[in-house]
């Protein structure tokens, strides 16, 4: 994998996307001082930046236009806002109950009740209990085309055609199975990284093992070995729901029964036949370390994100000055292209690049007083 | 230069929206929009760093930027839409665009978009249109969504994010 796939170039165009419009919006209060030079800086770390950035401001001109052509008042918004919970299950077709490990009033929103439940083994249905009622059990049409895919000994990406792309590691497999409402897919073994294509009127139910996953907009990591399963969200949120007993086949959907948890960006959890341990944080880094083609980090310090690139080159890189070593950042790279982020380093003030024959050194650079203002 | 910089900036404030769609139409019909960038690039990485701490709003700075480009382009190739060397006559003709050519784009435009906050989820439709069309704030918005302000942002940055994301496959 030396190449940048669609998944990557599509990931990253996203995540540009994401950072524009946070920048977009954030300067809607004047900025710090500590927050200008990050746009700046965040600006000058790519002409791809640059040109996302003024199409958002482009398209944020004609928010107002396009919005005001919606006729719905304000009340009825809400209400359907309101009556959009999407759910995820987690099916049981033995006998036994959940045994509840915490509980917790809900309260008067309709935030989730974390409630660890025994979830079966073997059991593969899984079930959808949104409030788009218009897909009730009845009225599923006939079976889907199953995909089955195979990593084998190197590393696959992925890209389905309502635009989830998948990571596979090696050594993994998965199903997939998309109808008129449903987007499924099974992991059989080994990791997967989601990145899930919005499609809102046919959820997509991720299943590992015993478990279902369910997602809006979401990048997801699923673990399956030996140790059990891992679920880490990279950003977006998962639900888990409890499901009550399968009636037949394992393909049937079973009926809805109570939420487990909610996950959002940087949490993990870890799911296994006796049931689910609790939300904690994840190490991201760690989570995603699998991932052949790039390095992504957030908010990491220079120092930490070189040390990632050195396991990679031959020819080092040494971040000489705590100030520069210390400086946090966030982007995501090609793992097997060191030099990108050294021509990123470059970008940053105050920062000198030094090519030696064995090593390259990063060191803060003096300052020199110019008067040019390129205007 | 810095002074000017700093008249255009509190005048940029006001005009934000307008100035940005102006000029980026402009763009569109009379130079690549893709050489801009890459000239707006490259003078982003020549500041200076003891300049780049002066600099008082990254954005203004970096719109004013794209605005001369456009200017001395238009100038270069005697097309002269401005008219004069000075900055303040962009900003006139921002209150009254003239070019019909581009209205008519920004309405098709306008719709494409109309269509794409369809299909977001419906809280973040609801929290878009009541933020753009309604002109709501938000803490009215959190307010009646039962969400706190901060989600109420959160949903602003997705759904103009996955409007974006949707508008540049039609590009």
């Amino acid at each position: 994998m030396n190449e940048p796939t669609n998944f990557d170039a599509a990931r990253q165009a996203r995540r540009i996307t994401e950072q524009a419009v946070n920048w977009y919006i954030e300067q809607q209060e004047p900025l710090s001082e500590r927050q200008r030079a990050a746009f700046l800086d965040w600006l000058r770390a790519s002409p791809k930046h640059v040109a996302e950035y003024f199409a958002v401001a482009q398209m944020h001109g004609d928010m107002k236009a396009a919005a005001s052509l919606k006729q719905l008042p304000a009340a009825e918004l809400v209400e359907r806002a309101r009556r959009d919970n999407p759910i995820v299950m987690f099916p049981h077709r033995e006998k036994a109950m959940p045994e509840p490990r915490h509980e917790q009033a809900a309260r008067g929103t309709r935030r989730l009740q974390l409630l660890a439940g025994a979830a079966s083994v073997a059991a593969m249905a899984l079930l959808w209990a949104g409030l788009t009622h218009r897909h009730t059990a009845e009225a599923r049409p006939q079976q889907a085309q199953v995909q089955h895919y195979a990593s084998g000994n190197a590393a696959q990406s992925l890209a389905l055609a309502d635009g989830t792309l998948i990571q596979l590691d090696r050594q993994s497999e998965i199903d997939v199975r998309f109808d008129d409402h449903y987007r499924r897919i099974e992991v059989q073994r080994g990791h997967a990284l989601f990145d899930v294509g919005k499609d809102s009127a046919r959820p997509m139910l991720v299943n590992v093992g015993g478990h279902v996953l369910q997602d809006i907009g979401t990048i997801f990591e699923v673990r399956r070995d030996a140790g059990g399963d891992t679920l880490t969200v990279i950003s977006g949120r998962v639900r888990v729901l409890d499901a009550q007993n399968s009636s037949s086949k394992g393909d049937e959907l079973p009926l809805p029964g109570v939420a487990i948890a909610d996950l959002t960006a940087g949490q993990q959890i870890e799911l296994d036949a006796s049931g689910v341990s609790p939300v904690h944080p994840a190490q991201i880094a760690q989570a995603t370390a699998w991932l052949p083609a790039e390095i992504s980090f957030q908010h990491e310090t220079i120092a930490n994100v070189a040390r990632r690139f050195n396991a990679y080159t031959s020819t080092p890189l040494q971040i000489e000055g705590e100030e520069i070593a210390q400086k946090r950042i966030s982007g995501v790279f090609h793992a097997d292209n060191p030099q990108a982020f050294v021509a990123y380093l470059s970008t940053l003030s105050n920062v000198r690049v030094i090519r030696d024959a064995d090593r390259i050194r990063v060191v803060a650079a003096h300052p020199v007083q110019t008067r040019a203002a390129h205007l | 230069m810095r002074e000017k910089h700093a008249t255009w900036s509190a005048l940029f404030a006001e005009k934000r929206a307008t100035l940005s769609s102006y000029f980026l139409r402009r763009v569109a019909h009379r130079w690549d929009a893709q050489d801009l960038v890459q000239e707006v690039y490259l003078r982003l990485l020549r500041i200076e760093p003891a300049d780049a701490a002066n600099i008082r709003s990254p954005e203004a700075y970096l719109f004013t930027v794209a605005a001369n480009l456009v200017k001395e382009h238009a100038v270069l190739r005697q097309q002269q839409p401005l008219g004069s060397d000075e900055l303040e006559q962009v900003v006139e003709q921002l209150v009254a665009p003239t070019n019909l050519e581009a209205d008519m784009d920004s309405e098709s435009r306008q719709q494409r978009l109309a269509a794409l906050i369809d299909r977001l989820s419906p809280k973040c439709k609801a929290v878009l249109i009541m933020h753009y069309r309604d002109e709501l704030s938000y803490r009215e918005i959190a307010e009646r969504m039962s969400i706190s302000t901060n989600m109420v942002k959160k949903y602003i940055v997705k759904g103009l994010a996955a409007c974006r994301q949707r508008m540049a496959e039609y590009e």
